[in-house]
């Protein structure tokens, strides 16, 4: 009698082995995340779209990056040529060229809006570092345009992060952030961003067209779209430099 | 007629340029004014068109230049000389070079040296210490002038930066140069350089600037301007100014702040009338409200807090269409007679002292 219990016992742990052993965490499911939008290169081209009650603004950018933290993005539209962003590790530098300006931005100044967008700054040349900067938690799972979804929590560790609390929708398969809710420690929301199409590069599945909807602005939403994405490509060593910036 | 022939032939220089040109830039502006003159007890009325013409060649390659034409300031037409006025019209012409070490700009442009929107003690080569400023214009600073520099990186976020100005009468002893170092120390990017340059006198002017975050942005920079001959320590002491303020500060998402000072230690520190000169404590505010992505206003004061006059533009921005926006300002300096800034007498501007008055403007810009 006592074997036979013994046998079920160890049957029944053998049968959830797996699921208690192989779960993935929360940290591991950022991780993935993170590695699966970082390339070692990237060169895309895409546009901004900007709509509310009174009308719509629209500006094209070049977009290069390099790892977790490198990015230089150049406006190509006419009002804003020239107008360039170059993120690295914990610095933000705009240069104007109409004015032959460089500025140098840091911490909160990363949530302004980039050229009137529902888009900051830190929206568009986030680091691929997240569990340096956050907490995460797992809050269950949910099905968002058709892909079942982990729901995580993240929650900022230090002060220097645009968004103090992030509520992201990862996809299973695919570790694709399809939406995500960005909110102040009191749980006020402060953006929406939903992915609305994808594309495939390398294997991976990144976002194509994004919406994006800053809480604060009434009746406005951003669009950034993808006309082209390139990755894994030679770029020029000086690239995400001072003296290429302001080039 | 002077004037006639020179505007008809940069007219033609336009026309020949554009046919040439890769992309051009064309920025219009219509602006009607509707003001007040207190001294006079007038009112009038214009309308002003501007423009700017922008050619530049591709952002490719090792060497790229630009050619910016405006229109005139109309303060300018009717009381400037011919060459003040085609230096205006000729807003930049330069070209920039790449070489496999280092870097050469030669022509008419602007560098942007030190830190600050309105004041700015670190911008030695062009003076960023009054308050001659229209606040109706999106750039309180964008000077120009010839020169030739060169720009040498030190490293990713690093430069040293070597410039030559011209002579302004011709005369090989009175030309200008300067060097500046561009470095981040922590978390602090610091700044110092030194000009030489000959303004009725050779004036040697060195300056520091650093900016950091501590929350908002931060800049403080400093300068002095010390003569050849004279008495050097006293008037060295007397043109040392110090610039700071906090930018970036935000509220609420869509409000924010902007906060500079200046201030001249040996300046005259008498609660009375002041002048831009010697004026020791100037203050800058700027507040911006975007509450949609096409509509902001701001709210745009300098203020001399000695003599408590202040002057101030309310603005707003309507981007109504693609490259299409309306504009809207109104106006005032608020202080007495011979206060900075004064109800019923002088005030500051780009193109000397003018009248003061209360001014509504209403017009469009459109850029294609």
């Amino acid at each position: 009698m006592s074997k036979r219990i013994i046998i079920v016992l160890l049957g029944l742990t053998i049968l959830f082995l797996p699921v208690s052993l192989f779960a993935i965490t929360a940290q591991e499911i950022v991780r993935e995340m993170d590695a699966q939008a970082t390339f070692e290169t990237s060169y895309a081209t895409g546009s901004i779209k900007t709509v509310d009650r009174f009308g719509t603004k629209e500006s094209t950018f070049k977009a290069w990056s390099r790892g977790t933290t490198d990015s230089l993005i150049e406006f190509t539209s006419i009002a804003e040529r020239g107008q360039k962003i170059l993120r690295t590790k914990g610095s933000l530098y705009l240069f104007y060229p109409d004015a032959e300006e460089l500025i140098r931005m840091q911490g909160a100044a990363l949530r302004q809006s980039v050229l009137g967008s529902d888009l900051s700054y830190e929206d568009m040349t986030e680091e691929k570092t997240t569990l340096d900067d956050y907490d995460v938690t797992l809050d269950g799972s949910e099905t968002v345009r058709g892909r079942d979804c982990h729901i995580l929590i993240l929650t900022a560790k230090t002060r220097q992060v645009a968004y103090p609390v992030q509520k992201i929708w990862v996809d299973k398969e695919t570790f694709l952030t399809w939406k995500g809710e960005y909110a102040t420690n009191h749980g006020r929301l402060l953006k929406k961003m939903e992915v609305l199409d994808t594309l495939v590069i390398d294997g991976r599945t990144l976002p194509k067209e994004t919406r994006i909807e800053d809480a604060m602005k009434s009746n406005s939403a951003t669009w950034m779209m993808l006309d082209t994405l390139e990755v894994n490509i030679p770029l020029e060593s000086n690239l995400f430099t001072l003296e290429n910036l302001t080039w | 007629m002077v004037k006639k022939s020179l505007f008809l032939s940069l007219l033609l220089s336009i026309a020949l340029t554009l046919s040439a040109a890769e992309n051009p830039v064309v920025e219009m502006q219509l602006l009607n004014t509707t003001s007040y003159t207190p001294a006079t007890e007038q009112w009038s009325q214009t309308m002003a068109p501007a423009m700017s013409l922008s050619i530049s060649s591709g952002r490719s390659g090792n060497v790229q230049g630009e050619v910016v034409l405006k229109t005139p300031n109309v303060n300018l037409l009717t009381t400037a000389p011919a060459p003040a006025i085609y230096d205006d019209i000729l807003h930049k012409a330069y070209f920039k070079a790449r070489f496999p070490s280092f870097r050469l700009t030669a022509g008419k442009t602007r560098l942007s040296w030190g830190d600050g929107m309105l004041f700015n003690a670190g911008d030695v080569l062009y003076g960023s210490n009054d308050t001659s400023v229209t606040l109706t214009q999106a750039e309180l600073r964008s000077e120009t002038g010839l020169l030739v520099s060169l720009n040498y990186p030190l490293g990713f976020f690093s430069f040293a930066e070597v410039t030559v100005l011209p002579s302004p009468d011709n005369q090989i002893e009175h030309m200008g140069g300067g060097a500046r170092i561009y470095t981040t120390v922590q978390d602090t990017k610091v700044e110092a350089g030194y000009l030489t340059s000959y303004e009725s006198e050779r004036l040697h002017k060195p300056y520091i600037s650093l900016q950091g975050n501590i929350g908002p942005d931060w800049y403080l920079s400093s300068s002095v301007a010390i003569p050849q001959r004279g008495d050097i320590g006293e008037e060295t002491l007397d043109s040392l100014v110090i610039t700071g303020g906090l930018y970036h500060i935000q509220y609420l998402k869509n409000l924010s702040l902007r906060l500079e000072f200046l201030t001249r230690p040996a300046g005259n520190w008498k609660a009375e009338s002041q002048s831009d000169d010697d004026c020791p404590l100037l203050l800058y505010q700027e507040l911006v409200y975007t509450p949609s992505s096409s509509l902001s206003w701001s709210l745009r004061t300098i203020i001399s807090v000695m003599d408590l006059s202040l002057n101030a533009t309310l603005g707003v921005n309507w981007a109504v269409l693609e490259g299409f926006s309306l504009l809207g300002f109104l106006s005032s300096p608020f202080g007495e007679e011979n206060d900075l800034f004064s109800w019923k007498g002088k005030v500051p501007s780009p193109y000397g002292p003018t009248d003061a008055r209360i001014a509504l403007t209403l017009g469009a810009s459109w850029i294609f």
